[in-house]
């Protein structure tokens, strides 16, 4: 008995490899990113690829989980959602007023713990951010926003 | 003695001008280092009704205080007052604000659709004169 069920679950999972998933696309050459055009310290860097590149950049790391459904579903939406509110790779194809709305949101996220969303560091142990990772993060975002209207 | 009483007369006038130009100046400098941002009648009238009363430094809700300041919108940093005056019209236009349960007490407090249009053009045209555009 125990078995058919097992069988059935298999099935399931199965057939819903065939729904596909929206996982959206990297890009290589992204010359518009943050980073490339801006004199990031290299410990921030470092921190922005690991713990907020994967859903704010066309540089996705992907996972083998990230292509087995169910999981490939819920990648596929935070990396879309996370893209469209702050992406990286485009920075600099944005305007200062926009700048500044996403260094304040940075700030803000960063600061009060709301990013990176608290499932990413389960599967991401390295991404998890200490105290002093965010005060690394929301100096930077402080000091870069404000020179924007120097 | 005539020519003396000139010269006296010409020293204390540019002495009273110096004095009223120095403070004026210092209160120009002030004008130009802050944000600025201008708040019509009917903005007014909006904010006081619906928002401002949570909204301001003094307010008793702690969440309202520390996210939003309305009276502290020119003494923040010019790209969190961008920031905060995009929230406002995100968060005005999606009707978030002011929460479903104040409004159940308080639906006097209620943003009608033109309200609502009124703070989100507000909001955007004085973060777009900030940013300087």
């Amino acid at each position: 008995m125990s078995r058919i069920i097992w069988l059935v679950i298999l099935g399931i999972v199965v057939l819903l490899q065939f729904i596909p998933s929206v996982r959206p696309d990297n890009v290589q050459n992204n010359h518009y990113d943050l980073v490339v055009n801006n004199n990031v310290p290299d410990s921030v860097v470092n921190l922005l690829k690991t713990s907020c590149y994967d859903c704010h950049s066309n540089i996705s790391e992907y996972p083998w989980y990230s292509y087995v459904a169910p999981v490939s579903w819920l990648v596929a939406r935070d990396v879309r959602l996370g893209k469209e509110e702050l992406n990286f790779s485009n920075w600099e194809s944005l305007d200062r007023m926009k700048k500044a709305k996403l260094l304040d949101d940075i700030v803000e996220e960063v600061s009060d713990g709301g990013m990176p969303l608290q499932i990413y560091p389960l599967m991401h142990p390295e991404a998890k951010l200490k105290k002093s990772d965010r005060q690394m993060i929301v100096d930077w975002a402080e000091s870069y926003a404000e020179s924007l209207f120097e | 003695m005539k020519k003396l009483f000139f010269t006296f007369l010409i020293a204390g006038t540019g002495l009273l001008f110096l004095n009223f130009t120095t403070p004026s100046e210092d209160k120009l400098a002030k004008v130009t280092s802050d944000n600025a941002i201008e708040i019509p009648d009917n903005v007014q009238s909006i904010l006081d009704n619906s928002c401002y009363g949570c909204h301001n430094s003094d307010s008793k809700n702690q969440k309202g205080r520390d996210k939003l300041s309305f009276d502290k919108l020119n003494d923040i940093k010019t790209y969190k007052a961008i920031g905060k005056l995009t929230d406002i019209a995100d968060v005005v236009a999606e009707g978030e604000m002011p929460p479903k349960k104040f409004l159940k007490n308080y639906p006097d407090r209620a943003l009608s659709a033109e309200d609502k249009e009124t703070l989100k053009n507000w909001a955007t045209e004085a973060a777009n004169n900030l940013a300087g555009k």
